[in-house]
Formats: C-alpha cells, sequence, structure tokens
C-alpha cells in the first residue's frame, strides 16, 4: 500500500487544506486590494475543490468528483475572471474600505472562529471510528467559521463587488459544510447549486457594473440617495 | 554523569563553531542568489578574531552595564541553546528548563543589549533600543504561542519530550497548528535575527538600522563577543525551528554514530531553512519601520491561528 493510500494521510492533507482555507478567509477579511481578494476567493475555491477531490477518492464516489470539477470550474477560474475584468473595466478606486479597521476585524473574526468552534463541538464525537467515511468530519469547525465570517465580511464592507465576493466566500462555507458531513449533496441538487451561484455571480457582476454607471461609485450606502 | 558532561561540551563547542559558519553561510548564499561573489563562509570567523586582538574604546558615560552586557549576552544565548535538541533529542541541559526557558534566557540577553544602547547616553543607542523593544513586544507573545502550540501536541513544554514524541508521530509536521505555528516562527526568525524585511544586517544607515545602533558604542573583544551572540541567537532559533517541526533523523540518544548521522540530517536541515532566508531577503524590500508590526501582527495571528486550530480540528 502506498503512503497516499492511507486514511490517516488523507485526514492528514484534508486538515491541512482545510487550515488553509480558514487562513485566506481570514487574509480576505483584512486585505486591503480588491484585486488580492479576488485571488484569494480563487485560491480559496481551488482548496476546496481539492478537499472535495480528497474525500472522492478515499470514499470512490463519483457525484462528489463532479462537485469538485464544478467547484473548480465555477468559483475558481470562471467568477475570478469575471471579476478581474469588472474591475479592470469600470476601473475603480482598488482599495476596500470597511467599516472597522484591521485590528478589531481580526479580533472579530477570532471570536467568530471560537463561535463556530464552540457549535461545532457538539457535532463531534470522538469514538467514531476512523475511516474513508468519517474523513472531513472535522473540518465542519472551519466550514461554520467561513459562514459567520463570510457573513461579517458581508456587513462590514461599503462597495458592492467586494460584497459579492463576501457572499460567495461564505457560500464556499456551505459548500464546506455540505461535502465534510454529508458526502455531498445529490448530483442534480449539486448542479443546480453551482449554476445558481454562476448566475448569481453574473447577475451581480452586472448589477455592480449598472451601480457604478448610475452612482459614480461602488459604494452602497449612497443607494438610499433620492437620484432624478 | 560524566556523559551528561561530554553532552553538554559536545553541544556548546558545536554551537560556539557553527554559528558564524551558519552567519557566513546565509551571507554567501544571499550573494550568490544576488549573483554577486560575496565574502568567503569563514569571513565570520576572521571579524570575531580580528576583533578580540584589538583595542577597546569605552565612553566615559558608560556604567557597569556597558561592560557586564557583552558577557550576559553571550552566556544566556550559550545556555538556551544547550536546552534545545540540537543532535541528540535528549537536549544536554533539557532537565534545567523547557521552552519557557529558552524565550526568557534570550529575552534577558535582548533586555540588557537595551539597556547598554541606553546607558551610554547616545541617542542613537536609545533610538536602537526603543525599536528593538517595539519589535520585540509583538514578536515575543508570537514566539511563545507558536511554542505553546507545539507544546500542547506533546503535553509538556521541556523541548526534549517534544522532540522525541514529534519522533514517535507520522505525518505530524502537516498537521495544520504545526504548518501555522511554523510560518509563524519563520517571521519570528526574519524579525529577531534582524533580516532584509525588518531591519538590514549590512548598513549602518541611521534611519533604518536597528540592532546596529544599540551597540554602536562597543568595539573590539566585546563587539567580538556581542557579534557572536548574534550568530548563536540565530543558530538557536533555526535548532528550534528545524528540529522540533521537522525531527527527521534526530538520534533518540547519545550513542556516537546515531549523533553523527544527526548531526548530518540536522546540517541539510539547516541549509534548507538558510536557504528559505536567503530568499525571502532577496525577494523583498526593505520595510519601513512603521509596517514592521503590522508584519509581526502576521505572525501573531498566524500562531494563534495555529494555537485554536488545535482545538478546531481535535487532533
Amino acid at each position: 500500500m502506498h503512503f497516499w493510500q492511507d486514511p490517516q494521510f488523507g485526514n492528514r492533507m484534508i486538515t491541512l487544506m482545510a487550515a488553509l482555507v480558514l487562513v485566506l478567509q481570514i487574509m480576505m477579511v483584512t486585505e486591503r486590494w480588491i484585486i488580492t481578494n479576488i485571488r484569494a476567493f480563487a485560491l480559496q475555491s481551488f482548496l476546496l475543490a481539492c478537499i472535495a477531490n480528497t474525500i472522492a477518492y478515499y470514499n470512490n464516489a463519483p457525484h462528489i468528483y463532479a462537485a469538485a470539477v464544478f467547484m473548480l470550474l465555477v468559483k475558481a477560474i470562471l467568477l475570478p475572471v469575471v471579476f478581474e475584468r469588472l474591475v479592470k473595466r469600470i476601473d475603480i478606486r482598488q482599495e476596500i474600505e470597511p467599516f472597522v479597521n484591521a485590528p478589531i476585524t481580526v479580533i472579530v473574526t477570532g471570536l467568530l472562529t471560537l463561535l463556530a468552534y464552540v457549535v461545532a463541538e457538539a457535532f463531534h464525537r470522538p469514538d467514531e471510528p476512523m475511516g474513508p467515511a468519517s474523513l472531513g468530519h472535522n473540518t465542519l469547525a472551519v466550514a461554520i467559521a467561513l459562514f459567520l465570517i463570510g457573513f461579517f465580511m458581508m456587513v462590514n464592507r461599503r462597495k458592492a463587488l467586494t460584497q459579492v465576493l463576501a457572499l460567495l466566500s461564505l457560500e464556499n462555507g456551505i459548500f464546506l459544510a455540505a461535502i465534510s458531513l454529508t458526502y455531498g449533496m445529490p448530483m442534480i441538487v449539486e448542479v443546480g447549486i453551482f449554476f445558481d451561484v454562476l448566475v448569481a455571480g453574473m447577475v451581480l457582476a452586472i448589477l455592480v457594473y449598472r451601480i457604478r454607471e448610475t452612482f459614480d461609485s461602488m459604494d452602497v450606502t449612497r443607494l438610499s440617495r433620492l437620484k432624478g | 554523569m560524566i556523559g551528561a558532561a561530554i553532552a553538554i561540551g559536545f553541544q556548546a563547542a558545536l554551537v560556539l563553531l557553527l554559528s558564524p559558519l551558519v552567519t557566513g553561510f546565509n551571507r554567501f548564499l544571499k550573494a550568490r542568489v544576488q549573483l554577486r561573489r560575496g565574502p568567503g563562509v569563514l569571513q565570520p570567523y576572521r571579524d570575531i578574531f580580528k576583533l578580540l586582538r584589538k583595542g577597546m574604546v569605552i565612553p566615559e558615560t558608560a556604567s557597569w552595564i556597558f561592560t557586564v552586557t557583552p558577557y550576559l549576552l553571550f552566556v544566556t544565548t550559550l545556555l538556551a541553546s544547550l536546552l534545545i535538541p540540537m543532535v541528540s533529542a535528549l537536549a544536554p541541559l533539557s532537565l534545567f528548563g523547557g521552552v519557557l526557558a529558552v524565550v526568557y534566557l534570550l529575552a534577558l540577553g535582548r533586555f540588557f543589549t537595551a539597556l547598554a544602547g541606553l546607558d551610554t547616553g547616545s541617542s542613537f543607542g536609545g533610538l536602537g533600543s526603543s525599536r528593538e523593544m517595539t519589535i520585540s513586544a509583538i514578536a515575543e507573545p508570537a514566539l511563545m504561542l507558536a511554542v505553546f502550540t507545539v507544546a500542547i501536541g506533546a503535553g509538556s513544554t521541556n523541548l526534549s519530550t517534544v522532540a522525541l514524541s514529534a519522533l514517535g508521530q507520522s505525518w505530524r509536521f502537516l498537521a495544520p497548528s504545526q504548518m501555522l505555528a511554523f510560518a509563524a516562527l519563520f517571521i519570528v526568525l526574519i524579525a529577531e535575527t534582524g533580516r532584509i524585511p525588518v531591519d538590514n544586517p549590512s548598513t549602518h544607515l541611521e534611519l533604518t538600522m536597528i540592532h546596529e545602533a544599540m551597540i554602536l558604542e562597543y568595539s573590539g573583544p566585546y563587539l567580538a563577543l556581542i557579534e557572536w551572540s548574534a550568530a548563536m541567537k540565530q543558530l538557536v532559533l533555526m535548532m528550534l525551528m528545524v528540529n522540533v517541526f521537522f525531527p527527521f533523523g534526530l538520534s533518540e540518544d547519545w550513542s556516537p554514530l546515531a549523533v553523527l548521522i544527526s548531526l548530518a540530517w540536522f546540517l541539510l536541515k539547516l541549509l534548507l531553512l538558510s536557504l528559505a532566508v536567503a530568499i525571502v531577503e532577496v525577494s523583498n524590500a526593505k520595510m519601513r519601520l512603521f509596517r514592521v508590526p503590522e508584519l509581526l501582527a502576521v505572525a501573531f495571528v498566524l500562531s494563534a491561528l495555529a494555537l485554536v486550530s488545535t482545538f478546531l480540528f481535535q487532533a
């Protein structure tokens, strides 16, 4: 048996990638440049695709491979490319302007991670036998943390495009939770979700462009002003 | 008893002799990556030897702190190096203290260096001390959290126990807590040894220098001791990183053959780490001083995450 067929090794790799996903999420919260943010999101999605791929490999589950491929195509390649082109096209000032400053953001992020840990603790069963089927169960805390931090990021930002990115990274958290707890959803649901994300991403990209055209800014606080 | 004495003597001699070589090798690597020829690998030995034979100028305003500091720095750094596994998992003085002792022996040396910088009353010395303390105030918690992460995994702060338990587990270094703690320690290594994004060890430009500003008044044998301690401190941090996180080939006892093999492994790991440091140094520009705390805050967040992730993944 080669070392990469050992589920113990697979578990290590999944845990490691999940940790990197969390690091990238925290990097996205504190990062000031939109382009770097988009690339961090692309890398995060790529890592999630890798996690899905690893789980599929150890469980011999073809439909998880499909989910991994969708993830790679839609969220790691297509959407980042679309967003980068959008950023270049509307020539925005590339600095993100969050509402609270970086140190407080980091503290809030830490607290949200702890909250995620407390929630996920309830689902933890240490007596569970170690095997391919239980791979990735320990990433639930990370999934919940991604979800919470994504939500915080959405609230914390002024500009439409960065809010879209936050929404997508929140969706990454849901993907991780689904894949770590249930081997992913049925194929048809999976396809539906990715189609949904793709369309949402595209529509939001157009919406962002329209907001920018109409208000000369992506700052969503200006949307409440009346325009003659 | 005699075995322990031999172990202490061997590791102390190794640290004393190897540390200037590591510094010289780092400079050599950096020069080569920049396509320069650079000074030879043995240059730090020549510098220390030359300084030891020279006369000394001691400022009139200096008090006893100024004369005590070089000896104190040298002894604390050497003691700290004996607490860390180098060529055998059983560090010679590991009975006397664990990782906390290492961190605070280094901190004691730094404290006295900063005092000595202030002692002479020159403006550069005070400036250097203030900068050094600003940086170490953030670097130290990051270092502590990173080593605590490792200590939690082993259930002990004794570095020999940590190294032994690390030897027993396969794929341990892939655990996210280990990776994150290693990344944090790498940033701390860069900051504490005054490497390029934080400080430039090869200039004496008053706008940027940190460590050099504190020891500006030293000359002759005292300067030799301080330079030698700086080299040893670098080796101590590198030892901590390579042997605690990647204990491949580390001998579990002090039998001569096993020690020789693990010495070879140790040099190999040291070479790889030096290469990583050289690449970081060449590919970055010196940061503005006010940006340095941000870099160290990254190290702090990384090591805090490392600590959290030991619980997060129930590993």
